[in-house]
């Protein structure tokens, strides 16, 4: 990085940081540290809740997943708009009307304390693990870009995060993702227009569209229904409904945005206006990952984009191994690129023959560069490299360093940064509501004073951040990062799902018959993850209906349990 | 630490009317942003 990208980095990071302090200033009570005083427009609510959810990882790793697998991944946020309706019709009044802190505390109300016990310590380690990796995705950038140690990123970034959320707690958190939001956005369309301006001249937008799509990675819907298969329409829709079903209505890094609305409408044209923005902005951060793939027809791109991995094959000793694999890389690269410009002109000169012999042996070559990346994969594994190696996460990254402006460079890492610190700022300030909230206050210490449980969040939130840097190092044994975040995920939600469907749904179903459910739930999801090949976004449905079906059964068996119903907070 | 007492009303929304008719607003605009990507996916595949 040049000294004008340092400067556009901590310039942007450091105002939007000063401005979300500014605005959480008078965070000096429980209820407003965690939520707000109840006083955040719908507008700062939707963004914080699009900020959160879109962490570095997904500009990371899913512009790598587009650039290696198209599209597809885009047909997981289908079932989004679905659930983000009847949450707006169930849990958002009822989380607004039962006046909780947070929506485990609302189990109590309905079940028993045990409960909303368990469902509060699924979330703690479901939510736990993730943040670790939401910390993770940055500190491979400062690594591919500097050379610098992941712990050290990682500590720096956590120390900055941690500050000023314990600082200004919920109302800061809510301003910074505002304004990171806009920072990512801006950084986005910046990313897309600097790739059209770096494409070879003759190559116009719609030629690029058409070689992206030649090779497969324009399959925005696939109609193909598989168990076994992560996107498709069916799974997206479906199984990606319950696990935005599960993520905006059962998580409390979601929940608790949403709480802290000015009015039930406030709260749910937040997760509306969310659930119509989402499906474009994944589409568009997509699109950039497909554009990256026509960016690298025309320039040479490394057989393996983890630069340290890459550098290692190439040493004398491996040599013998990496140059048969190097030259046929380099074969299909220069075969692709030949009859990627020989499409270009057949569609120019309107010979649609021609054109199609092109494709034919553009395709050829596209799956000779696929089966040379693989065996380039495939010698780090087998050479001391990671099992299971893949390079998604360093496509991205590897083209902003190399190729954009200076300026430029600042700019992407600080959206990277900057939705790093959005996502971890929410679920460290969530992990921290809930323990203070639903355990610490619960359990241990039931009656004491605003400021004592204000310093206990505080205490909490900081716990919270050095617990996410001390677990960040997972990341790197997880393969694509986003799709490691949505499995974790997905082991957890289908439990909390069919917990919240019986509370709000099932007026029969006692304490006793929810928690034997949810423990049902997660031995299924365990069960389905260890010992079938079940795509992950299955585990969602299939815990919410095993939760639904053993709490209906056991509360069928055991009514007297219902009688004895807690008492929250 | 309980919050102060407020009054949550579900206001109506500022357009459409009704809850639900956004809800059905929302709905038609999944239906239209799915139908869009098939066409996108047809015409560059």
């Amino acid at each position: 990085m040049r000294p004008l990208d340092w400067i556009v980095l901590v310039g942007s990071l450091a105002s939007i940081i000063a401005y979300g302090l500014y605005r959480g200033r008078g965070s000096n009570t429980v209820d407003r540290y965690l939520l707000a005083g109840k006083t955040m427009p719908w507008y700062a609510m939707a963004l914080s809740i699009m900020a959160t959810q879109a962490s570095a990882i997904t500009f990371i790793s899913t512009t790598g997943q587009s650039y290696v697998d198209g599209m597809r991944f885009v047909q997981f946020y289908f079932g989004m708009p679905l659930a983000m309706v009847a949450l707006s019709a169930t849990a958002v009044p009822i989380f607004h009307r039962a006046k909780v802190y947070t929506a485990y505390e609302y189990l109590e109300n309905r079940f028993d304390a045990k409960t909303r016990a368990l469902a509060s310590v699924i979330f703690l380690m479901q939510r736990g693990l993730s943040v670790g990796l939401t910390f993770y995705a940055p500190a491979i950038v400062l690594s591919v870009i500097f050379g610098w140690p992941d712990r050290l990123t990682t500590l720096i970034i956590g120390i900055t995060v941690v500050l000023y959320t314990v600082t200004g707690g919920i109302r800061t958190v809510t301003w910074t993702d505002v304004q990171q939001m806009i920072v990512i956005l801006f950084g986005l369309v910046v990313a897309l227009v600097m790739i059209f301006v770096l494409l070879p001249r003759q190559i116009s937008f719609l030629d690029a569209v058409h070689l992206a799509g030649f090779a497969g990675k324009l399959n925005a819907v696939t109609f193909h229904f598989n168990w076994n298969d992560r996107y498709n329409l069916w799974s997206g829709l479906i199984g990606g409904m319950f696990l935005a079903l599960s993520y905006f209505g059962c998580d409390q890094s979601q929940v608790q945005r949403y709480l802290t609305g000015k009015s039930i409408a406030q709260s749910k044209l937040s997760l509306l206006f969310t659930a119509m923005a989402k499906i474009p902005m994944q589409f568009f951060i997509l699109f950039i990952g497909a554009m990256v793939f026509v960016f690298y027809i025309f320039e040479p791109a490394p057989m393996v984009f983890q630069r340290i991995e890459y550098n290692r094959i190439r040493q004398p000793e491996l040599r013998p191994r990496y140059d048969p694999i190097a030259a046929r890389y380099q074969d299909a690269f220069e075969r692709r690129k030949a009859q990627a410009l020989a499409i270009v002109q057949a569609r120019h000169a309107g010979d649609t023959r021609a054109e199609n012999e092109a494709v034919e042996g553009y395709r050829r070559a596209q799956q000779d560069v696929d089966a040379a990346r693989r065996q380039g994969a495939s010698l780090v594994e087998t050479t001391g490299g990671e099992k299971g190696f893949r390079d998604t996460n360093y496509i991205f990254l590897s083209f902003v360093t190399r190729y954009l402006p200076t300026g430029i460079v600042g700019l992407l890492i600080a959206v990277i940064l900057a939705a790093t610190m959005s996502s971890s700022s929410g679920e460290i300030n969530s992990l921290a509501t809930v323990s203070v909230v639903d355990i610490y206050k619960r359990h241990f210490r039931k009656h004491a004073t605003d400021h004592h449980y204000l310093t206990a969040s505080r205490v909490a939130t900081a716990f919270w951040g050095a617990y996410a840097v001390a677990f960040a190092g997972l990341g790197k044994h997880l393969g694509s990062l986003i799709e490691a975040v949505n499995i974790v995920g997905s082991l957890f939600y289908g439990s909390l799902l069919g917990v919240f469907v019986l509370a709000f749904f099932f007026k029969r179903v006692s304490g006793t018959g929810a928690f034997a459910g949810m423990l049902a739930g997660e031995a299924a999801i365990f069960a389905a993850f260890l010992f079938t090949g079940i795509s992950f976004l299955w585990y969602n449905v299939i815990g919410c209906l095993v939760v639904i079906a053993t709490g209906m059964a056991v509360s069928y068996v055991s009514p007297a349990a219902s009688a004895t119903p807690g008492t929250a907070r | 630490m309980p919050p102060a007492p407020r009054e949550m009303p579900d206001e109506p929304p500022p357009f459409l009317g009704t809850w639900p008719r956004v809800y059905t607003a929302v709905i038609v605009y999944l239906a239209l942003l799915i139908a869009l990507c098939y066409v996108f996916t047809r015409a560059f595949s």
